[in-house]
């Protein structure tokens, strides 16, 4: 696939008019062909900007070939390709390990003068409290682990206290230079992870949807185009600090967002929402079985419901949901086979249908016993 | 009868007619008649394949909300169109677009109708038998195929959950003359003069006739704010007014897929008589007000306030909680009405975000003076000043309840 296979015309709206930035920048994107990144790529360059690109040339290969440089190598391994490179700003998308950081350092401490670091929501080990900020507490490294591993298993176990050693390195490389990025569920086209396409897709198919919890509870999720946006008008300002971003601006319910993507598709589906407890004893789990949300109770109160005054200070703005909804569901039509496989088979996120139907019949049985 | 008659003809539509609505306020006027056409957003890149036979279309009105639908789909079918009507509603609007415009009047002078032969004509504006009547004079034997565009106002009794085509209509009381009814009482008797309207068509084009009984009617050009109140609202942002309970049942028709099934009907030469209600399966009030949510960027938050409480604070339902009817009582069934004969034709629905966003890229498009009575609530919707009072009572009485 190379970006030009889906269409990129945004929903009802076409694409927002990109003026040009003030001041063209010489701007290093370290991966750039996964998710956020290509989103990156596509506003920086029509902003103006000079894009170069870092990476092993394997997530989506030769995927913005001839239209931005391109340099290959690996921030687990070899990173020459960087040597001499001069940049006003590196935006590291990839980033798990500080080995990473430590790694691509090398060549590039003291050849940039902004760098943005993707860092995330789950940092913060405590979710428990609904509108906490980046004050928050942070997970730290638990004890007798090397922190400048590059064990694969270990990004997995050990995630937030990995991201966060990352952002300590990126500080102690490019201390007062540095802009740290923290997302919530990044969401939108080319994402492979299903956790929000599974609705979409899902709510396409019409029929009755099983949906989580009670549709008051609150969700969060952030468009990767506006944090693509963000991020490199964020450039432009040079704008350093840390910063949330999740979105929307104001709260959305759950139902509003169901609502919202059943009004870009004609299907006609309708919701049975079964309550959390219901969910648990039939072994499903907020987020990773009905994706984006997540018990708004007890440990999990604020997950849904971060503090991001800070970024929206900064000017970060949301896409109608309409728009997300509608250009996931169009390019999850184009995702190859394997793919939509795994998503029908809710191998990533999200349920196969026959355990919806399965937990559906279920919870109706229950019901009649139990009015 | 008044000279005001497009005026009043919107009124009526504006009151939504089927529970008899009289009484209706000044402010219901408000839309003027002869406001600069601005027209419907359009999706340019949806191709439409042309029929297999080109028709020959009468299209009478054409110029106010289906109608510029009906000519834009047919012209794009490749029908030749015809437009009737006083030039008076949008002046214009088609000018040089339709093959041929002719100026007259369906409640005096048909002349400019005289001789022409038609394979269809799409009947939008009638409200009253005596202006089927009158255009019968000249098209009767002249058409091959006359579609009326009639009202789910035409049932008598709304407290039916799935009524169909075959549910009991209204009849006009004793010693009211349809044919010289006064058209200041014309509110009141909305549906049983669109039911002898549907009769006279029966009567004057037997066998070759279809009559179309459209819910409410939504999207661009829509001036009476029946729907245009939600997407104009929930831009603004901030806490909104909600009605009674987000699972109560809405149903309501784009003009456009009313507009393109009308078309379609007339090329596959389909007789009969339809509910045009939408969509296929049930949404409900919540799923419609969050879809509109979706394609703003406004992070509107709403307030549902129970029916009861609505009552009290005289919050009158499609008046002022626009599209929504209490589904109890004697509206039981207003929002739960059956289509599926149309669907079995071909009604096909677009999604509510496109409905969504054309109707509100639209009213951005309107005179400031009809954007401001839009928010103000002087046709329909509640209003932003009385919405903020009702909201006001509502969470003091939660608060003392709340004790």
């Amino acid at each position: 696939m190379t970006r030009e296979t889906y269409s990129r015309r945004e929903f009802l709206t076409g694409r927002a008019a990109t003026g040009k930035a003030p001041a063209p920048l010489d701007i290093l994107i370290l991966g750039g062909t996964g998710f956020t990144g290509p989103e990156q790529v596509e506003y920086a360059t029509a902003r103006g900007h000079r894009v170069t690109l870092f990476n092993r040339n394997k997530t989506r290969p030769d995927f913005f070939k001839g239209r931005v440089d391109q340099l290959i190598g690996d921030l687990n391994g070899d990173v020459s390709a960087l040597a001499g490179k001069k940049f006003d700003v590196v935006i590291d998308n990839p980033t798990t390990f500080p080995a990473w950081v430590r790694n691509a350092a090398q060549q590039l401490k003291g050849n940039t003068k902004h760098y943005m670091f993707i860092s995330t929501i789950s940092v913060y080990p405590d979710n428990s409290k609904p509108g906490a900020d980046e004050t928050d507490g942070l997970t730290p490294l638990p004890a007798g682990l090397d922190p400048y591993t590059t064990v694969a298993d270990d990004a997995k176990k050990y995630y937030g206290a990995l991201k966060t050693a990352s952002e300590q390195e990126v500080a102690k490389h490019y201390a007062g230079i540095h802009t740290i990025i923290r997302p919530g569920l990044i969401v939108g086209p080319l994402d492979r992870s299903d956790r929000f396409t599974y609705w979409p897709a899902r709510i396409d198919r019409g029929g009755e949807v099983m949906a989580p919890g009670r549709p008051t509870d609150s969700v969060q999720f952030i468009d990767s185009r506006d944090l693509a946006e963000f991020m490199i008008r964020m450039a432009e300002d040079r704008a350093f600090g840390t910063f949330n971003v999740t979105g929307p601006a104001a709260p959305l319910t759950v139902a509003e967002m169901l609502g919202g993507i059943k009004a870009v598709t004609a299907a006609g589906a309708h919701f049975t929402y079964v309550p959390a407890d219901f969910l648990r004893a039939n072994g499903l789990q907020g987020w990773r079985h009905m994706p984006v949300w997540i018990n708004p109770e007890g440990a999990t109160a604020g997950f849904t419901r971060r503090g991001i005054s800070r970024a929206l200070a900064k000017g970060l703005t949301f896409r109608p949901l309409a728009v997300t909804a509608k250009d996931t569901l169009d390019w999850n039509k184009t995702r190859p086979e394997a793919e939509q496989k795994t998503l029908a088979d809710g191998a990533i996120a999200g349920i196969p249908a026959s355990k919806e139907a399965e937990v559906l019949a279920a919870w109706h049985a229950k019901q009649k016993v139990a009015p | 009868m008044s000279t005001d008659r497009r005026s009043f003809v919107r009124t009526l539509t504006a009151a939504g007619g089927a529970l008899g609505l009289a009484g209706l306020p000044k402010a219901a006027f408000g839309a003027p008649a002869n406001a600069a056409p601005n027209p419907a957003p359009r999706d340019r890149t949806r191709k439409i394949e042309k029929a297999p036979v080109s028709l020959n279309i009468l299209i009478l009105g054409g110029t106010g909300f289906t109608g510029p639908e009906q000519v834009e789909y047919a012209i794009a079918r490749g029908h030749r169109v015809t437009l009737f009507n006083r030039n008076k509603t949008r002046p214009d609007f088609f000018k040089g677009k339709v093959a041929e415009e002719l100026v007259g009047d369906l409640n005096s002078d048909t002349s400019a109708l005289a001789g022409k032969k038609f394979d269809v004509v799409l009947d939008n504006p009638t409200t009253f038998p005596a202006w089927v009547r009158n255009a019968a004079r000249q098209l009767a034997g002249n058409v091959k195929h006359y579609i009326f565009i009639s009202t789910t106002s035409t049932y008598s009794d709304q407290s039916i959950i799935g009524l169909d085509e075959n549910s009991p209509v209204h009849t006009m009381p004793d010693g009211l003359d349809p044919y010289t009814i006064d058209a200041g009482d014309a509110g009141k008797y909305y549906g049983p003069l669109k039911v002898r309207a549907e009769q006279e068509v029966a009567k004057l084009y037997p066998g070759i006739h279809t009559v179309i009984r459209p819910c409410l009617i939504v999207g661009p050009l829509d001036r009476t704010d029946r729907f245009t109140w939600w997407p104009a609202r929930i831009e603004k942002g901030g806490e909104v007014l909600a009605p009674d309970n987000p699972d109560d049942p809405c149903q309501f028709i784009d003009s456009r897929d009313l507009a393109e099934f009308m078309v379609r009907m007339a090329e596959a030469r389909e007789f009969g008589l339809y509910n045009a209600i939408g969509p296929a399966h049930p949404m409900t009030v919540g799923e419609m007000l969050h879809g509109v949510k979706a394609v703003t960027s406004a992070g509107a938050q709403f307030t549902w306030v129970p029916w009861d409480f609505l009552q009290t604070q005289n919050v009158r339902p499609w008046r002022d909680m626009s599209v929504w009817q209490p589904p109890y009582g004697k509206t039981a069934g207003y929002q739960r009405r059956n289509s599926a004969k149309a669907i079995a034709k071909g009604l096909t629905f677009r999604p509510l975000a496109v409905t969504a966003k054309e109707t509100l890229d639209w009213h951005k498009t309107r005179p400031a003076k009809e954007q401001d009575a839009t928010l103000n609530g002087e046709i329909n919707g509640i209003g932003l000043k009385r919405e903020a009072e009702v909201l006001a009572a509502w969470h003091a009485k939660q608060k003392v309840g709340g004790k």
